[in-house]
């Protein structure tokens, strides 16, 4: 593959738990990246004439570069076309309908070599779910959805009193106890975080420095400079036993024993993909991480501290690949 | 005007009630006159008399009213299944009883296919049959490890690959996706379940499912595998009918020599309802008298004895969880009457028995806001009806189409595992079906099983399973009731009753040619009666003449 692989995130949840309002924000956003929307029926969203420039068929182009498409014959067959075209988007974006299991979707990107999975975000309509989940036809529907979720959202969380929240919590984190869990309220998402374009950010002075951001009161994210090498043991350890409120990792580092190459670290959810990184020409990037989570996310000292674990051994001899 | 050909047959059972059995049966321009003894007929006019079928016994031609265009595709690759099975060119394939049969099966075809790169696909893998280790990689290996090689199980929803297979799919120990099974080393086994890594690993290897299905040589496959079985009508249940492939099913059945009336249902899921009641208006407006357009497909859940059947309490017998929804049990009324509003007849597969009330439900819902007498809903499967979903069924004049092969192949695996012993002697309940006089059929559902409605009507009639169990006898039904469901039962649930399904004036002249009367092969010989061929609009269709592939 020539080209970097699309990173695939996954719209999950029940019908009336919020897809298509976050989807519309996708499509109108201005952040510059362009998606692709692939969803089941284009009744919903809200296209009108300024919006969109182009109709052809199963394809809706908009001004902004973004573009929505009805499933065709298969997902399959959809995905193919997205990721051959001469100008391919730069993130895409996949609505479940509202019986799909997500896990399935974001299987095919895992597998399709054009694709890399990234997060599978459900949302749950807190006004409703609990009757949903007891509803002997729903429960398991409703149930395999949360399950599959990298980042569980409750929706709708205006309309619920503080008691039922609290409730529809509890039934939340007993699906996906390691799924991070956020409330909100017409789907607002800071959609910057969730559905970013993969970018390098060149090294630059000055920015070394352990750091945090506010992205409204729902998530938090962290600059956590990397730059000793690490032992690659130690880091797989130490990022898949991070707590739930770290819903994903992205940068580079360099690895002890071989600290001249970069690696790319990718953790999403609490999948972990480390691979060795080729500048092909372009300026290396910084050495660091930068982590997105809740707000009860751990610090970046914290942080820093779980991946360059206390010296035991010496840890090299697992450093390889 | 064209002449006038009388058949004279050993004997003809005509399904009409008032005369059931008759020597002669005359046809014109494809049109049964009518049917009886010679003196009857020969006021018609002049008359050739052919004799051809003097030894012979006709009966309507038979209708598979619920069976897949897949039926056709399938046969490109190699059968390799636990039951000898014969291919649509009338040869039958051997029955494998081991992996090591399959393996030295697949080595054979191996050695005769020269020096191509191409890849070997098989079909029809049953483990269920077998104890001991399941397949793997290693196994297909030995098949060839420089071409690809890929076993579909008898599901469909799984297959077994060889390494080339996983290593062109990027499939290794750190692939962490559902249903990709793993050895004891960690390393994948080459065992695919579910649909992502199987529709990546025959993507990998250049293999479109869907664009096979709609092949004009997959389409001759499955008129030939058929005609075979002395069936004159065949639903392909169901499609979504790109514009590829209706182009195929036009010409294909638009050929004079094409010996088959294709009933494709669209599949209903393949997009939202509002743009499915415009192309079905658009595909009605097409229909040929060989290609009928204008039945609409939903699938409500999954498959039994795949566990994704929606079950009610008490649910799985071995504790199993419960199956899956194919669609949002909330929109099933919505979709439903989109396409009823509409004047589209709609087909529902459902299984499991919650499945079958929640549709029951829906239809209800429908028909209280939009009456039509004749709507014709009709639950395909129906696998887990009971008495009382019969009894609102024929309230709401809905029609089953029913599994009756799942009894012979499946049968013990239903007893022992999935329904328990009570629910499994009810399954495809015939019997009950005909007490409240509800229209039925019966079917094969082929490919996964064979496309031979007398080894269909067999099972209705005997309910015996592969180890001689005989599954509920109270819901047996006769073999007249069985013949009829293959005939006009079957024509009832597609709304074609009044063109197919009897030897009677006015109706098509479709027959079934055998080399015996079925009802004096009694319930036992029903399955060996012997099928010479068809007559389809008044044109006799040999077997003999198939071409051997």
């Amino acid at each position: 593959m020539s080209q970097e692989p699309i990173p695939l995130s996954v719209i999950g949840g029940f019908l009336g738990a919020g897809k298509t309002t976050l989807l519309n924000r996708l499509l109108q956003g201005t952040s510059g990246v362009r998606y692709a929307v692939i969803v089941n029926d284009f009744g919903d969203l809200a296209i009108d004439g300024d919006l969109a420039a182009e109709h052809g068929g199963d394809t809706l182009t908009f001004a902004n570069g973004c573009l929505c498409c009805t499933l065709g014959d298969s997902l399959l067959t959809t995905l193919n076309d997205l990721t051959r075209r001469d100008a391919p988007p730069d993130h895409i974006v996949v609505e479940a309908s509202g019986v799909a299991d997500p896990r399935q979707i974001a299987d095919m990107a895992v597998l399709h070599p054009g694709l890399r999975r990234d997060l599978s975000i459900v949302l749950v309509d807190a006004e409703t779910i609990l009757e949903q989940a007891r509803d002997e036809r729903l429960k398991e529907t409703v149930e395999r959805q949360a399950a599959a979720a990298d980042l569980l959202v409750l929706n709708k969380c205006d309309l619920v009193a503080r008691d039922r929240r609290a409730k529809v919590r509890d039934w939340a984190a007993r699906q996906a106890p390691e799924a991070p869990l956020i409330e909100t309220e017409h789907a607002r998402l800071p959609l910057e975080l969730l559905f970013a374009r993969d970018e390098v950010k060149p090294a630059g002075p000055g920015r070394d420095t352990a750091k945090g951001h506010d992205h409204g009161a729902l998530f938090r994210s962290r600059s956590v400079p990397m730059v000793r090498p690490l032992d690659l043991a130690a880091l797989r350890a130490g990022l898949t036993g991070l707590p739930p409120s770290v819903l994903r990792a992205k940068g580079f580092v360099s690895l002890a024993g071989k600290p001249e190459n970069l690696h790319l670290v990718q953790l999403v959810g609490r999948r972990l993909r480390i691979h060795a990184w080729d500048a092909g020409g372009r300026a290396p990037p910084r050495r660091e991480l930068v982590f997105v989570g809740t707000p009860d996310m751990p610090s970046g000292e914290w942080l820093e501290r779980a991946l360059y674990p206390p010296v035991v051994g010496t840890g090299l001899d697992n450093s390889g690949e | 005007m064209s002449g006038i050909t009388v058949f004279r047959a050993k004997k003809i059972l005509t399904m009409n009630p008032r005369a059931p059995v008759a020597s002669h049966v005359a046809v014109r321009d494809g049109i049964i006159l009518g049917a009886g003894a010679l003196e009857d007929l020969s006021g018609w006019g002049a008359y050739d008399l052919d004799e051809g079928f003097a030894d012979k016994v006709l009966m309507p031609g038979m209708i598979e009213g619920h069976s897949h265009s897949m039926e056709g595709s399938v046969w490109q690759d190699h059968y390799v299944g636990y039951y000898a099975r014969r291919g649509p060119d009338g040869v039958e394939r051997p029955a494998l009883r081991s992996i090591e049969e399959v393996v030295a099966y697949l080595q054979r075809a191996e050695a005769e296919m020269g020096d191509s790169e191409a890849a070997i696909i098989a079909w029809g893998f049953d483990p269920i049959y077998f104890t001991g280790p399941r397949m793997t990689a290693a196994d297909l290996d030995k098949v060839s490890t420089s071409r690809p090689v890929v076993v579909v199980h008898a599901s469909f929803h799984i297959i077994n690959v060889n390494s080339v297979v996983l290593s062109r799919a990027n499939i290794d120990a750190d692939t962490d996706v559902m249903g990709i099974m793993k050895g004891g080393d960690g390393a994948p086994n080459g065992e695919l379940q579910g649909m992502p890594a199987r529709f990546l690993a025959l993507g990998a290897i250049g293999r479109d499912h869907f664009e096979e299905m709609g092949k004009k040589e997959s389409l001759w496959r499955f008129a030939r595998s058929a005609q075979l079985a002395g069936v004159t009508t065949a639903t392909d249940l169901a499609n979504a009918l790109p514009e590829k492939t209706l182009a195929n099913l036009k010409e294909v059945t638009g050929d004079p020599g094409y010996p088959l009336r294709i009933v494709p249902a669209f599949l209903g899921l393949s997009c939202p309802a509002a743009e499915g009641v415009a192309k079905m208006r658009d595909l009605s407006a097409q229909s040929t008298d060989k290609l009928r357009l204008g039945l609409v497909k939903l699938v409500a859940d999954g498959s039994i004895q795949g566990f994704t059947a929606r079950l009610k309490e008490p649910g799985y017998f071995n504790g199993s969880p419960n199956g899956l929804w194919y669609i949002d049990p909330g929109q099933i009324a919505g979709t439903l009457s989109a396409y009823h509003e509409a004047g589209f007849q709609v087909h529902i597969h459902t299984n499991g028995d919650q499945a079958t009330e929640t549709v029951l439900d829906a239809i209800e819902e429908v028909l209280t806001r939009t009456p039509n007498p004749d709507a014709r809903f009709t639950l395909q499967h129906c696998q887990m009806a009971h008495e009382a979903h019969f009894a609102r069924m024929a309230r709401l004049g809905v029609c089953a189409n029913l599994f009756a092969n799942h009894l012979y192949y499946w049968g013990d695996q239903h007893y022992e595992q999935t329904m328990g012993p009570e629910r499994a002697e009810r399954m495809n309940a015939a019997n009950t079906a005909a007490r409240h006089g509800v229209p039925y059929a019966i079917h094969s559902d082929a490919p996964i099983t064979p496309l031979a409605p007398l080894f269909t009507a067999w099972c209705a009639v005997n309910r015996k399973t592969v180890s001689g169990r005989v599954l509920g006898a109270a819901e047996r039904i006769s073999v007249e009731d069985a013949l009829r469901a293959v005939t006009l039962g079957a024509a009832y649930t597609l709304k074609l009753d009044s063109e197919l399904g009897s030897i009677e004036t006015g109706k098509r002249a479709d027959f079934t040619v055998l080399g015996e009367d079925p009802l004096a092969a009694g319930a036992e010989g029903l399955k060996d009666v012997p099928v010479w061929g068809t007559v389809l609009g008044g044109r006799a269709f040999p077997c003999a003449d198939i071409p051997k592939e």
